[in-house]
Parts: structure tokens; sequence; C-alpha cells
């Protein structure tokens, strides 16, 4: 990795890995007797590490200018390695979480073991560990393809993606520690916090640096979305974290807002990361390998120009819905619903956009799992944008919310949609990273593709029973005019669809794993057959492989 | 001061409806001008033509 | 105009500026408003401030990731209200920094916990749920009774409050650590100074049932036993509910958030 920096490179390289060092040594010695200090020492261990090796490869030869005659993939490879590596941890731990449910005495009697201390795991490793690092990884090798430029240099990317995963080890390993803000998706503390804003604003940087070296006059409408996401998620993250730390050698912050704002300004937050970190980045995704996979172009480009103003306007509105019947002012809740309902139709064009595109390639759908992946994904999208716009009607809302309902609509979205889109993705760009003809095994694709779709069906179809019956029985009235039903009569009447999650989770974890195994097995066989295969050689553009 | 808070209410509710409008609009009119039409089919196209290489 | 996009999308910081642009607005316009309603919130004079006790109560209940499961709202729903007590006012998390209403109920609501159980019944269900509550599937916080509560950096916690909003006074951060101490025990020369400071109707008792020590439970107890108690404002309403039953029995009690 260090040979393929120039000398000014690796010099930048140090310097940065030293200053990281130093303060992670100062944020050790700061936050002595403090949770902050483990930081601390993860910082240093990371820039202190990063630092020799930097030295060690220091004096290797530079690359030479034919470097510029390929796209640079090498960071590609990396994001979508850990992109795996985090879907096993965050649907490991979330099967847990489940089970925990099911279960409660499997904490060992340990604070780090508690379902309060680990569902935050879950929900960052696969939100940030998995789709982050997967639509990270994708969108280097989108915006190169279709800019037709390689990446302005071989560092950025690196500090991106090794920075984020920093980020994402350092938030992970404070929740055990009981370091967080309670912000839902946002729980992470302020110097994170501060380091993912530094990583994502070069991430910004770089991409716009691509963008502008490009050779195609029309920037591609995958980096529409792609930019909307980096974009907008710098905005939602900088303004949901304003806090004041009670000092600088304490890892415990104090909001900014309270009350009323701090429940808007958080699920502001909480709805618009759905829509520009899971929806705007995945339908990048989405607009570029569907399309490539199924070897035809996008049915309707306008419609996916339509949908992306619409998105990127609509979603911001949105928020609201997530407080009906509180004390938030019911003007704003209105605005909500009104802008939520609206949103089914730019969510509808994407989602009929990507199932007309496989018009006329159907026959692929049904014997390529990897473009299957995506056409379910398209629908699961379809399914959960309905469904969401269909909850954010106060009516229903004040039956589904606060239930098991809502987490089965996260699931349909984020096991359904944002997961199969990425595995689609992964799988077809995993051969012609590694220039390879095709996945080691299209059989377990096959696999993985059933166990997931079946994972997230048990799933959801669980959740929905469990929501209503939960939303049902808190409002059931007996003949005399009382409640019917204790909170403790609802609590024991969830327990079989609780059983069920937990096993739906573990067919999606199994999947995930024989997805691994697959992976793995297909790079560990370009080594063997063509050890220069990313170097030197040029190899033309991997042709499709239908029914691979 | 309760002035301003019904002036920041009424901005809110009023504002984003026109805006909602105008935007509309304008997606609309760039979305579907006729000369557009074949940048568009060139986009859509441009990802599947051969990209072993980035153009120098 | 109409090659306008075009040109737009051709200058990538022309594109950047309009995605910022869009995207911003909403949330703007939306939000803004909500900085100026303390204009139209009900009136609490009554309210108090979380001593420094139940702030430390407020951060171990945030640490251990308690808001996944129990909020802190109760909504303007017929069943809600009666389940759980009058629903929850905007006033009454104006000191919460970061609000706690949570979204999801594993467990059951919490804003009027406060005064419904005993000090002893939080310690027994914190330390084994399953003592108390036979079909419990919370986790077992045993932890809390043997842990000692760090008060060192109250009065930093309180400062840094402060400085987001919350009136402080410069007497209550510097007396932080003591007042943390006498809440918990009422036999002793510190006691004193918590009622002083924060009001007469502040609960000092040795919530964890041992006076001589300050541990976690205590201040997580002394937190649940204050959740909805700073202020009264929300019964007043609730009485206005019962004179008009037929207001009660909709589906929507208040007519429009802010205004009761």
């Amino acid at each position: 990795m260090i040979s393929q920096l120039t000398i000014p490179e690796r010099r930048l390289a140090l310097t940065i890995l030293v200053a990281l060092a130093l303060g992670g040594l100062l944020l050790t010695i700061a936050g002595q007797g403090d949770p902050i200090g483990v930081h601390g020492l993860m910082f240093l261990i990371a820039g202190a590490g990063g630092a020799f090796l930097v030295i060690a490869g220091y004096l290797a030869p530079e690359p030479g200018p034919e470097r510029l005659q390929h796209y640079y993939d090498e960071p590609t490879k990396f994001g979508i390695i850990m992109a795996m590596i985090w879907a096993v941890i965050g649907l490991f731990v979330g099967d847990w979480v489940a089970w925990l449910l099911v279960y409660p005495e499997l904490t060992f009697d340990a604070g780090w073991a508690s379902f309060g201390r680990i569902r935050p795991i879950h929900t960052t490793g696969v939100i940030f560990g998995f789709g982050g690092n997967a639509l990270i990884a994708t969108s280097f090798y989108v915006v190169q393809r279709t800019s037709r430029a390689r990446l302005p240099d071989q560092l950025s990317p690196w500090f991106v993606l090794l920075g984020y995963n920093l980020f994402c080890l350092i938030a992970v390993s404070g929740y055990m520690m009981g370091i967080t803000q309670s912000k839902e998706y946002a729980e992470p503390e302020w110097y994170a916090d501060i380091w993912l804003v530094i990583v994502w604003v070069t991430y910004f940087i770089l991409y716009v640096r691509t963008l502008a070296r490009r050779k195609e006059p029309h920037i591609y409408v995958s980096n529409w979305y792609y930019m909307a996401f980096i974009l907008v998620v710098a905005i939602l993250h900088i303004v949901n974290n304003l806090a004041m730390p009670i000092s600088l050698g304490q890892a415990k912050s104090y909001s900014a807002f309270s009350g009323v704002q701090d429940a808007m300004t958080q699920w502001w937050y909480g709805h618009n990361a759905v829509a520009f970190f899971l929806t705007a980045g995945f339908l990048g995704m989405m607009y570029y390998y569907l399309p490539k996979r199924a070897d035809r172009p996008i049915y309707s480009y306008r419609m996916s120009i339509i949908s992306f103003w619409g998105i990127t306007f609509f979603y911001m509105w949105a928020g609201s819905h997530h407080l009906h019947y509180t004390a938030l002012p019911q003007w704003v809740q209105s605005l909500g619903v009104t802008f939520s309902v609206m949103l089914l139709v730019p969510s509808w064009a994407s989602a009929g956009n990507a199932l007309l595109t496989l018009n006329g390639a159907w026959d692929r759908v049904r014997d390529d799992a990897t473009l299957r992946f995506m056409m379910v994904a398209a629908v699961f999208y379809g399914l959960s944008t309905f469904e969401g716009s269909f909850m954010a009607i106060r009516q229903v809302n004040a039956l589904s919310h606060y239930t098991d309902w809502t987490v089965g609509h996260v699931h349909a979205g984020a096991l359904g949609w944002v997961a199969m889109i990425t595995f689609g993705a992964i799988y077809a760009t995993v051969p012609w990273l590694w220039k390879r003809k095709a996945m080691y095994s299209a059989g377990l694709v096959e696999v993985h593709f059933w166990l997931a779709l079946a994972g997230t069906v048990i799933y959801v179809f669980s959740m929905w029973n469990s929501g209503i019956i939960q939303g049902l029985m808190w409002r059931t009235y007996n003949e005399s005019g009382t409640l019917a039903y204790s909170f403790l009569d609802s609590l024991v009447a969830m327990r079989p669809y609780y059983i069920a999650r937990a096993i739906g989770g573990l067919l999606f974890l199994i999947g995930a794993l024989v997805g691994c195994y697959n992976i793995w097995m297909t790079i560990r066989a370009a080594h063997l057959h063509d050890p220069a295969a990313d170097s030197s050689v040029p190899v033309p553009a991997p042709a499709l492989q239908p029914g691979e | 001061m309760s002035l301003a808070h019904e002036t920041t209410v009424w901005f809110s509710k009023s504002y984003g409806l026109f805006y909602l409008i105008g935007l509309s609009i304008a997606v609309l009119v760039y979305t579907y001008w006729p000369s557009n039409k074949q940048h568009f089919d060139k986009a859509a196209d441009s990802i599947l033509r051969d990209e072993d290489r980035p153009w120098r | 105009m109409f090659g306008l996009h075009y040109r737009l999308e051709r200058k990538t910081l022309g594109f950047v500026l309009a995605v910022i642009g869009v995207a911003s607005i909403g949330g703007l316009v939306e939000i803004a408003p909500l900085f100026t309603i303390n204009q139209t919130v009900e009136d609490a004079p009554d309210m108090r401030v979380y001593t420094p006790l139940e702030v430390a109560g407020r951060n171990i209940y945030i640490r251990e990731g308690c808001y996944a499961c129990h909020s802190q709202m109760i909504r303007t729903l017929r069943d809600e209200v009666e389940r759980y007590g009058p629903y929850s006012l905007a006033v009454e998390s104006k000191y919460d920094h970061p609000m706690l209403w949570g979204s999801k109920r594993t467990g059951p609501d919490l804003a009027r916990n406060g005064g419904k159980y005993s000090d002893a019944w939080h310690v027994a269900h914190l330390n084994n749920p399953r003592d108390v509550v036979p079909v419990s599937i919370m986790p077992a916080y045993s932890w809390f009774l043997r842990t000692p509560l760090r008060t060192d950096d109250l009065g930093k916690h309180l400062r840094s409050l402060r400085a987001v909003g919350v009136p402080y006074t410069d007497e209550m951060i510097a007396n932080a650590p003591a007042d943390a101490y006498g809440q918990a025990a009422p036999d002793s020369p510190f006691a004193e100074g918590v009622t002083k400071r924060y009001g007469e109707a502040t609960t000092v008792r040795a919530f964890d049932g041992k006076p001589n020590e300050l541990t976690e439970m205590d201040a997580m107890v002394a937190y649940l036993q204050i959740l909805g108690r700073l202020t009264d404002a929300a019964h007043k309403p609730a009485v206005a509910m019962e004179a008009e039953p037929a207001a009660a029995k909709s589906a929507e009690a208040r007519p429009s958030g802010g205004k009761p």
C-alpha cells in the first residue's frame, strides 16, 4: 500500500499520522481516569502504527507515471472487505440483542454486555460500518468510471477509508464503556464527531476534485446521489452534534439543544440520515450497478432526475412525523405528514425506474442471483417507502409509534433494500475489481440470496405482527371503559415474535457469512491465477456474465 | 416578541408551498425540455461503454 | 434558463450549492420557528432544575441506553393518558440536554414514573427486574449497588449545562459534589444545602437504603423518582380535561401543540 504513494504523499502521510499520534497522546494524558483516555490510546496506536508502516515502506520505489493509465481501485477493494467484516460484526451483534429480548439473563452481570450498550453497536455496525464502507468504496469506483478520470491522488482515499473505520471503531468501543450522547444513530461523543468531520470534509473534497477532472461533460446521475449523500450527511452531522463537553479530558458532553428543539433536531437528523445515508447513497449505487449488470441503460434518465430533486427536497421536511401527538407544535407535525406522503412520488419513481430497466432482461434476473439481489432491493425499496409514507399519517402513527412495527419497517428498508442492493453491488464489483471472470461460486450467491430473502421476510412479518398486536393491546378498552390489558400482558404476548425475529436475523447473518467465504475464495483465486492482475497489465473491461 | 414567532411560523407554513411549486416547475421544465433529451440519452448509455481506463 | 440546469451540473461547484440550498431549506424553515417557541410554550414558574445527584442519575440512564426501550413522552391520546398520566408538555423537558423522549416502548413509558414506586422497589427492580416482575425482559443492573458514584466532576457538569442554557447558580456549581452526597444522606450536614438551593420539595433520602454510601444506585433512583415532577404544569390542564369529558375522549385531547 505504501508503495502506491508518491514520495511527497508518503511525507504528508507521515505528518498526518504523527499529528494523529500526538493528538492521541494528549488525549491519553488529559483523559486519565476517564474512558476518553482509552480512546486517546487508540488514536495513539493508530497514528504510531501507521507512521511505523509508512517509515518501513518509505524507501520503496515510487509508482511510475503508468499508474495514471489506470483507475485507482485499491481503496475500493479495502472498503469492500471492511464492509463485509462490519456486516458480520453488525449482524452478529444485532442477532445477539434480539436473543437478549428472549433470554434477558444473557448479560453475564456485565455492563458492556447489556442490551442498552450493545444495541448501538448493532446500529452503528450495520449502518455506518457496513453501509458506510460500502458507500465510500463503491462511490470511488463509480465516480472514476463515470467521470473517466482517476482519483486525483493516492493518499486522500486511504485517509478517508482508514479514518472512517477508525471512527467506527472508536464509536462501538465507546458504547461498551458507556460513552454515548443518547442521540439515536448519532451516539458517538464530541471528539469522535470532530474526527468524523475532518474525514468527511476530505471525502467531499476528494469527490469534487475527481468530478472536476472528469472527461465526460455530463455528471452521471449516480454521482448526484453520492454527492447529496456526502453533502447532506455533513450538514446533519454537524448540526445535530453541537454540544458542550464538560472538559477536554472527558468524554461526556451536553447537547446544545434541549427538549422540543432537541427532539426536532434529532429527528430531522434521524430521518434524513435514513434519507441521505440509507437512501440517496444507495440509490447512487443502484443507478450504476443495476443498469451495468443488466447491460441496459436506465429506463428513464429523466425520471431519475425528477426523483433526485424530489427526494432532496421533500425528505428534509419529513422528520417531524417521528413526533406525532407529542409536545411538538401541531403545524410542524402536519407539515411532516404532508411531505412524507408526497415523498412517495419520487420514491416510487425510483423503484419503478429500476424495475422497468429490467424489462426485457427478466431471463437474467431469473438466472443471475446478483441481479436478483438488486431487483428484490428495488421491490423492498418501493414497499418500505410506501409503508413509511403510510406510517407517517397521524392516525396510523398513533398505533404504530413506540411499537415493533417501527422496527419491522426499518428492517424492511435496511435488510430488504440497503443490504440487498449492497450485496448485489458487491457481487458485481468483486470480479471486476480483482479481474476475475466471475465469483468463485454462483451457487453460493444463490444460497446467500435465499437466506437473505427468507431472513428478511421472517423478520419483517414477525415485527409487523408483534407491533400491531402491541399497539392494539395498548389501546383496547373493556366493556366497563377501562384499559383491557396491562403493559405486562403485551410484553408476554411478544415473546413468540421475538423468537421468530431472532431466527430471521440469524438466517440473514448466515447468508452474510456465506457471502464472505465466497468473496474470500474469489480473491484468493485471483492471486493464484494472475498474480500481476492488479498492477501493470491493462485488462479490457470485464464483459458481463449473464447467468454466472 | 410573540410577533417574531408568529412571523416565522407563517413563513414556514406558506413559503414551503411556493417553493415546492416553483422547484417542481423548474425541474419538470428542465427534464422535459426537448433539446435536453439527447444529453440524457447519452448519459444513460455512457456507463455501458467501455471504461477500462481513464481517458487521457 | 433551460440550459441552466445543464450548465449547473457541468459546474461541480454550482451543483454542490444547489444541493445544499434545496436540501437545507426544508430543515431550516421547519426548525427555525422552534427556537422562538419559548414565547408560546406553557409557563412553569414552579419548575426547578435537576439536582447534581439527579444529573448524575440521568447520565447513568443515558450511559446504559435506557432510552432505547423506555420513552419519556406521553402522547395526547386517551389510552396513553389513562395508562401513564397527563400528557407531556414541551416545558417539562426544557432542561433536558439532550431530550430523552425515546422512540420505542419495549418497556413502559417513564415520563411520570416519579413517585409511582418506592425507592426499595426501584432498588430491587434495578438489581434484578425478575425478582419483582417475573415476566420482565429488562437487563439486571446489579452493579449499580456496588459501584460508588463519581461526584468530583459534577461541578463541571453543571457548568457545562449552564453554558447551554440551564440556570445553575455559581453556588450550585461550587457545591455540586457536596449536594450530591447530601441528597442521599439525610442525616449528614450536607443535606440542608440541597433543600436550600433546590427547594423545600426536593427529595432527600437514602435512595439505595445505605445512607453512608453514595452509589450509582442512589443517583439512578433519585433520577427515576424526579421524572415528571420538576413542575406541576402538566397536572393543571388535566383538571380542565375532566371538566370537559368530550374533549378528553377525542383522540386529540389538545387542539394545537404549544397552546393548551
